[in-house]
This record gives structure tokens, C-alpha cells and sequence, in this order.
């Protein structure tokens, strides 16, 4: 298959998870989209990393994913206490930065 | 050191004498507010003064006939000599001015000591430093060698009468009448100054010798000159109390009376005359100039002394006869017979002065102004005989000075062939020499409350002040008589005016004893038979009122537009910008929801056009 | 029709199909459920690319700890008695508009760039050369990447003790 196949997909991917993020109501489900965004970068990295030959695509996929997995945590973690506090994870509610 | 610098020297102490006791006065406190102490400055600065003064007369030999009476010095430099310079300018009438002006404030300060006794003491010190800066200020005046000097002084001299009007200043009608002084003068300095910066414009000096050089040689441009003169006259009608900014003069009766009989008889309001007459030379340039002085001062003579005929109160009688001599004098200059009017100014300066204060020993006894409430003084000789002296020279009966200088002045008009203005001052003489003796009837000799009052105390200052200036008077009379008696008959004036002058004197009086003392003539039938003149003299013919108009109305209405333009246009500007900034920081601020999602929105939005730039520049 | 395209297209399917559940589905659960389904996707298209190490971590890491870690979250963050979640979304249809002009411009991109179809050939053990490098001029990135792990899980930590 072409690059470009790979590329596009990862495109559709990323995508579709920004749509999630754009429109989900509950806090969880924005986070669902940000790690279908990631793992579409992931892949871009990784078909990179197989067309040109490189090993760096692959490595720092490594990374990506390490570093995706520690935001997953910290980021729900926040979640977790915003419910404890306001009793609601619905991304309306959650405007306090209103201006 | 060379006499001129002497003279130059003298006059400089005569002008920093009062000016010292100003400062002293102005700047120590514990000074001031003891009244024995301001007095004492000012009266002891004042007899230096008027010994300077003396002494400038006597020193100062006749100059060479080219030669410059100034002395000056470098006042704004300028490129190609100095734009403007200060100094003294000695000659004839400065000299004279000086002494006539030191004189009479010496009197007429040791006169109010006595006058304002129940003055509150802090208020006289006060009092006393205004009187030190108003001779200064009139010595000034009449000592400056450049136009620009002498309108300086001319402000000031401004600024003291309105201080000296209002001195009682929680009267509001002394504080009226000083704004309103301060005010008419103004519209007439306007015009002065106007007139001096275009002069200065035309001719390139300030100078009085420097000019007058440029103007005998012919050498100032013909064109403006005309315009230039009438804008400088202004500024003596407004001083002066010449038709019609004469309407200042009659309030200002509010002051003090030695405040009258000093400012508003004998120097400032004689500042105009003095111009007109100082800058004689540039006014020969302009017949048709001199010709309205001629008319307006005629007029205005008359015109006051209609007024006077109906006045109860003696200071506003002696208002309006001031005013009335004031335009005999601009008369004469406008006559080309300056020296005429300058004679009469010196006189007049002197017996108005006396008829001032002497007024003020009869509102001090009566503790009125009205003169149909006083009386009954026939008995007290000490108290009428200055008085009735003071007026009959003001009338013009010999040999007191009046007659010679309206004689002189009536035959330089009737030599000038302004025949009709002949005919008001002829006229105004006889109405002179009327009203003040109905004044002095009704005052002095009426049967009525004073013959019931035991002798009247009259503190010995005032009288002795009343009658030094009578023995003045009657001295100058005298020494003017000798003169005229020992040159034959002065000028080309004709041989019947000193009967006709008399006559009119004496019909004037004549008429008023009928009238006030033998009750001969009955006075309400009179006013009724000129019932129209009568009417409108007493109501000033309305001149007052359209001053009043217009200054209220023009500046009322000046005041409502700038009020509107501020608050609608300069305000409104402001208030709509400052409105728009918030309307749309209200609509901006919707763009901050707080929902994170909109954020995203956002930046995926700049992630597109970050896009759509990048394929722009791939094309 | 090779294998790989097949077996490309395959995946691919899976994947998307997956993604669409993930940001679809009412339910969150299920929406989780969805998600897993998608990372193992992408975990074959990481054989498909000949990264088996990559494969290998994805399924470990993604499909078993982020899933768990997000199941227990939604444990925590719901009534257990009372309604459901409600899952449903706000403006769809400015969101579907957004997610594809980006997509749209992403594939201009791509459209415009040379096309690569030849690839290099595999060579030697994926495996071993990324443990070579992560040991040897990556170590520090390694080292880093654990910092960053510990600092997470204190954070974690800190963020969800009890108020006491």
C-alpha cells in the first residue's frame, strides 16, 4: 500500500476523534477523542518510520505513547476530583472560565 | 553726571518711593494689619514723594530742543536694537502730572486716616497698601517714555481702582461696581491696546520720542494712521468716562469718598486726557480723529450734566461733574488746543479733589448721601467755606482757576470752528455752575437739621486737609490771574468770552438760588415742563441697561453655546466612543463561554487557516 | 489483490468503523468498549507496518491500562443510582463540519505530495534496535520518560486522596 493510504487514514482518524472531542458532553468521552487523535498521530509516525526507514519514527512513537499514557492518568485523575467537588463532569457545566 | 541723568535719577526715586511702601506693606504681615503702622508708611513715603517731586520740578533745567526727555533702558531685546525698553521720560507735563498726583494723595491719605476712623484696624492696612500701589501705578503712568510702558501702568492702575472701589467687598454693590469699572474700562483697552501693536506694526517703536520724531518727519504710512489713532483713543474713552463707557464712573461711587476724590476726580480718570494729550503730536496726523474727540467730549459734557441736574446724591452730582469736565478737556485736545485741556486737567485735579473730600465732611456729619436730607450749616463757616470756594471755581468765577482754564478751552474750540460744540460746552457751563450750586444750597444753607444739632465735630484732620487745597486753590487762581493780567489777552480767542463765560456762571447760579434758596421757582414745575428730558436723565438714558444687555446677553449666550458644544459635541464624542468600547467588549466577552470545547473550536479553526495559508503559498 | 491490501483494507475498516463508534455511541460505556476495539486496530496496523514491538506495546499499554484506567474513571464519575449518563452531543453537525475540513485539508496536503510506494527492505530485528537506542543515544529521552511517569503517578495520586 501507498504512504499515502496510511497517511490517510490516520487523517480520518484524527478526524473522527476531533469530532468527538468537539461534541461529546461528558469529560470522559472528550478524553476518548483526544486518544483516538493520538493514536492517529501514532500511526502517521510509524508509517513514516517504515517508508523512509528510520528508526526515530518508531522511538518516539514509544514516547508518545508513554507520555499519552501519563496524561491519561493525571488528566482523569483531575476529572475525578472536578465530580468529587461540582458533582458534574458534563463539559457544559464546567465553565468557570467564562468571561 | 550729566542733569539729565539727575532728572532721570529723581523721578526713579519719586516712582519707588510708594512702590517701597507697597512692597513693605504687601509683604509684612504684622506691618500691614497695624493701621497706625500702613499709615505711617504710606503717608511718610508719600511726603517723600511729593518732596521728590517737588525738588524734580525745581532741579531740572531747560533741556536742549532736540534732545530726548527719556531715560530708558533695555526691557525685551530684540535683533537690530531693543523691541521694547523701560524707563522715565521728564518733561513739562510729567513733572506737573507727578506733582499733582503726589499731592493730592498725600491729602486725601492723611484725610482718610480721619475719614475711615472706624475702619477695623487690619482692613486700613489694606487700605493703605492699595493708595501706595495706586500712586505708584499713576506715576507710572504718567512717567512712561513708550507706549508699551505706559499701558502696563495703565492695567494697573486699572486693577487698583477696581481694588480700591471694591474695598468694602461684602457690600454687593461695591462689588458690582467694581466688576463693572473694571469691565467698561477693559472694552476701551481692548482698543488700545490694539492700536499700540499696530502702531508698533507700522512704525517699529514703542517710543514716544521716536515717534513723534517719525511722525514731524512725515515718515509713519498715512493709510492706517486714522484707525490706529481711533483704537488709542479708546482706550482714554474708557479711562476717561467718555460717551458712552462713561457709565462706570457714577458707580464707582461705591468706594470710600477720598478713594473718589483721589481716583476718580484728580488722576486715574484723568489718565485718558493725559494720553491723548502725551501723544499729541500723533494725533496732529489725524484732523478727522481729533474732530470726534472734539464732538464726543462736547457731547458727553453735556450729557453728564444733564444727569447731574436731577441727582440727589452728592457723591453721583460729583460723579457726573467730573465726567463733564473730563470731556471739556478731551475737548480741547480734540480742539488742538491740548495745553488747555492739560491746564484744566492740573486745576480741576486740585478743587475736584477738595469738592470730594469736602463732601465727605458733610456725609460724615449727616451719615447720608442724600443731599435733601442734609442742612442747617449756614452757622459753621469752617465746615462750607472750602466747599463753596471748591465750587465756585468748578462754576468759573475769578479769580479762582476754574474761570481761566473753561475760558482758555471754550476759546480754543470756538478757534477750532466747532461752533456746535461750543454751544454744549457753553451750555454745560451754565448747568455747571447750576447743579452744583443746588447742591451746595440744598446741602449747606437750607433751613432745616443741622440748626437744631449743636456745632458738628469735624475731626480736625479732615479739616485741615479741606483747607490746605483751598488755600491751593486760591493760590493757583491768584498766580493764574497775574499771569493772564501781566501777558494781556492770551491767544486769539475773542474779547467777549470772559464776560460771556461769566454770565453763563452767574445765570447758572443766579438760576439755582431762585430755584433752592428763595424758593422763587418752584423745581417740580420745571422738571414738569421738561418732563421728557427729565424722565429719561433720571433713567440715564438707558445706556446703563444696554450695557447690561449686552454683556449679559452676549456672553449668556456665548456662555450657553460653548455649555452646549461641551456637553454634546466634546462630551458626546467621548461618552459614544467610551460607549461603543463597552458595547462591543460585551459582545467580544460572549466569545469566552468557559466551555473548553469552544476553545477547541478555536483552535481548529486556526489550524484551518494556518491550512488554507500554507496551500496559498504552495501555490 | 495482494494480501496486504486485503488485509490493509481490513483494518482500516475495523478502525474507522471503531473511531465512529467511539465519538457515536450514546452510552459510554459502551463508548469505551468501542475505543478498545479501535486501539487493537491500530495495533494491526503497526504489524502491518512491520513494527510487531509497537504492536506489542499498544496492546498492553493502550487497549489494557488506558481502557482499565478509563473504565474506572466512569465507575467514579456516575450515580451508581439514578439515571444514565447522558451522553448526548452539542452541535453536532459545526462539529462533523470542523472534523472535516480538517480532514479535508490534511488530504490537500497529501494530494500534493510525490507519491511513495517503494519502501525499504526490512532489515534486521525491530526489537533489538529500538532496545539498542533506548539504552544507547536515546537513554536520556528514556531516563526523562520516567521522570515524566513518576510525576504523573504522583500527581494522580495527590489529585485523588480523600479530603481528610
Amino acid at each position: 500500500m501507498p504512504l499515502g493510504a496510511y497517511l490517510t487514514l490516520a487523517a480520518a482518524v484524527f478526524a473522527i476523534g476531533l469530532f468527538g472531542v468537539l461534541t461529546r458532553r461528558n469529560a470522559v468521552g472528550i478524553l476518548l477523542g483526544i486518544e483516538l487523535m493520538l493514536n492517529a498521530v501514532n500511526i502517521n509516525l510509524v508509517a513514516f518510520a517504515r517508508f523512509w526507514g528510520d528508526l526515530g519514527g518508531i522511538l518516539f512513537t514509544l514516547f508518545t505513547i508513554a507520555i499519552t499514557v501519563a496524561e491519561v492518568a493525571v488528566g482523569l485523575a483531575i476529572v475525578i476530583v472536578i465530580f468529587r467537588v461540582r458533582r458534574t463532569v458534563e463539559a457544559d457545566h464546567l465553565d468557570l472560565l467564562r468571561g | 553726571m550729566s542733569l539729565r541723568v539727575g532728572s532721570a535719577m529723581v523721578a526713579l526715586l519719586v516712582l519707588a518711593l510708594p512702590f517701597a511702601a507697597f512692597l513693605l506693606l504687601a509683604l509684612v504681615r504684622p506691618l500691614r494689619r497695624s493701621a497706625v503702622g500702613a499709615a505711617v508708611t504710606s503717608i511718610t513715603a508719600m511726603v517723600a514723594a511729593v518732596a521728590s517731586a517737588f525738588w524734580l520740578s525745581w532741579r531740572a533745567a531747560p533741556r536742549a530742543l532736540l534732545q530726548s526727555p527719556s531715560t530708558t533702558w533695555t526691557w525685551i531685546p530684540a535683533d537690530g536694537g531693543p523691541m521694547a525698553t523701560v524707563g522715565v521720560m521728564v518733561d513739562e507735563k510729567s513733572m506737573a502730572m507727578c506733582m499733582l498726583v503726589t499731592f493730592v494723595s498725600l491729602m486725601v491719605q492723611l484725610y482718610s486716616w480721619a475719614y475711615l476712623h472706624d475702619e477695623p484696624r487690619t482692613s486700613l492696612g489694606r487700605y493703605y497698601a492699595y493708595h501706595s500701589l495706586f500712586a505708584f501705578s499713576m506715576l507710572g503712568l504718567v512717567l512712561a517714555p513708550t507706549f508699551i510702558q505706559m499701558f502696563v501702568f495703565w492695567e494697573l492702575v486699572g486693577l487698583c481702582s477696581y481694588l480700591l472701589i471694591g474695598y468694602w467687598y461684602d457690600r454687593p454693590s461695591a462689588a458690582r461696581a467694581a466688576v463693572k469699572a473694571f469691565w467698561i474700562t477693559k472694552l476701551g483697552d481692548l482698543g488700545f491696546v490694539a492700536g499700540i501693536v499696530m502702531l508698533w506694526v507700522a512704525a517699529g517703536t514703542f517710543d514716544f520720542w521716536d515717534l513723534f520724531r517719525l511722525a514731524n518727519a512725515g515718515a509713519l504710512p498715512r493709510d492706517g494712521m486714522p484707525l490706529i489713532m481711533f483704537l488709542i483713543y479708546l482706550g482714554a474713552v474708557g479711562k476717561s468716562a467718555q460717551f458712552p463707557l462713561h457709565v462706570w464712573l457714577p458707580d464707582a461711587m461705591e468706594g470710600p469718598t477720598p478713594v473718589s476724590a483721589l481716583i476718580h476726580a484728580a488722576t486715574m480718570v484723568t489718565a485718558g486726557v493725559f494720553l491723548v494729550t502725551r501723544a499729541f503730536p500723533l494725533f496732529l496726523l489725524v484732523p478727522d480723529v481729533l474732530t470726534l474727540i472734539a464732538w464726543v467730549g462736547a457731547f458727553t459734557a453735556l450729557l453728564a450734566a444733564s444727569m447731574a441736574c436731577v441727582e440727589n446724591d452728592i457723591k453721583r452730582v460729583l460723579a457726573y461733574s467730573t465726567v463733564s469736565q473730563l470731556g471739556y478737556m478731551m475737548a480741547a485736545a480734540g480742539a488742538e488746543s491740548p495745553s488747555a485741556g492739560f491746564n484744566h486737567l492740573l486745576a480741576h485735579g486740585v478743587f475736584k479733589a477738595l469738592l470730594f473730600l469736602g463732601a465727605g465732611v458733610v456725609i460724615h456729619i449727616f451719615h447720608t448721601n442724600d443731599v435733601f436730607r442734609m442742612g442747617g450749616l449756614r452757622t459753621q463757616p469752617l465746615v462750607w467755606v472750602p466747599f463753596v470756594l471748591a465750587t465756585l471755581a468748578l462754576a468759573g468765577v475769578p479769580p479762582l482757576p476754574g474761570f481761566f482754564t473753561k475760558e482758555a478751552i471754550l476759546g480754543g474750540v470756538l478757534e477750532a470752528h466747532l461752533t456746535l460744540p461750543f454751544a454744549m460746552l457753553a451750555l454745560t457751563a451754565f448747568l455747571t455752575a447750576f447743579y452744583m450750586f443746588r447742591v451746595v444750597f440744598l446741602t449747606f444753607f437750607r433751613p432745616g437739621l443741622g440748626d437744631s444739632h449743636a456745632h458738628h465735630h469735624v475731626p480736625a484732620l479732615m479739616s485741615l486737609v479741606c483747607w490746605t487745597l483751598t488755600v491751593f486753590t486760591i493760590a493757583s487762581g491768584v498766580a493764574m490771574a497775574r499771569q493772564v493780567l501781566r501777558s494781556g489777552h492770551h491767544g486769539d480767542a475773542p474779547a467777549w468770552l470772559p464776560a460771556f463765560s461769566l454770565a453763563l456762571a452767574g445765570g447758572g447760579i443766579l438760576l439755582a438760588w431762585l430755584m433752592y434758596q428763595r424758593q422763587a421757582l418752584d423745581p417740580a414745575r420745571l422738571s414738569a415742563a421738561l418732563a421728557p428730558l427729565d424722565w429719561a436723565a433720571r433713567r440715564r438714558y438707558g445706556i446703563d441697561a444696554v450695557f447690561v444687555g449686552l454683556y449679559r446677553g452676549a456672553l449668556l449666550a456665548f456662555a450657553r453655546l460653548v455649555g452646549w458644544l461641551d456637553r454634546y459635541v466634546v462630551d458626546g464624542v467621548l461618552n459614544v466612543l467610551s460607549a461603543w468600547t463597552l458595547r462591543a467588549g460585551d459582545r467580544a466577552r460572549r466569545l469566552q463561554s468557559g466551555q473548553p470545547q469552544d476553545y477547541v473550536y478555536g483552535v481548529a479553526f486556526g489550524v484551518l487557516l494556518l491550512f488554507v495559508l500554507a496551500q496559498w503559498r504552495l501555490r | 489483490m495482494t494480501l496486504e491490501t486485503v488485509a490493509f483494507a481490513g483494518v482500516a475498516v475495523v478502525l474507522l468503523v471503531s473511531s465512529l463508534g467511539v465519538v457515536l455511541t450514546p452510552n459510554l460505556f459502551h463508548s469505551v468498549l468501542w475505543l478498545a476495539a479501535a486501539l487493537v486496530a491500530t495495533g494491526g496496523v503497526f504489524l502491518l507496518l512491520a513494527a510487531p514491538f509497537l504492536f506489542g506495546v499498544q496492546l498492553l499499554l493502550y487497549a489494557g491500562g488506558v481502557v482499565t484506567i478509563v473504565v474506572f474513571a466512569i465507575m467514579l464519575t456516575e450515580r451508581l443510582v439514578g439515571r444514565t449518563i447522558r451522553q448526548a452531543s452539542r452541535y453536532l453537525v459545526n462539529g462533523a463540519v470542523l472534523s472535516a475540513a480538517v480532514f479535508v485539508g490534511i488530504v490537500g496536503f497529501l494530494v500534493q505530495a510525490p507519491a511513495v510506494t517503494g519502501r525499504p527492505e526490512v532489515t534486521g530485528d525491530l526489537t533489538m534496535a529500538v532496545g539498542r537506542a533506548l539504552v544507547g543515544p536515546f537513554a536520556l529521552v528514556l531516563e526523562l520518560l520516567a521522570v515524566l511517569l513518576v510525576v504523573a503517578l504522583l500527581g494522580a495520586l495527590y489529585f485523588a486522596r480523600s479530603e481528610s
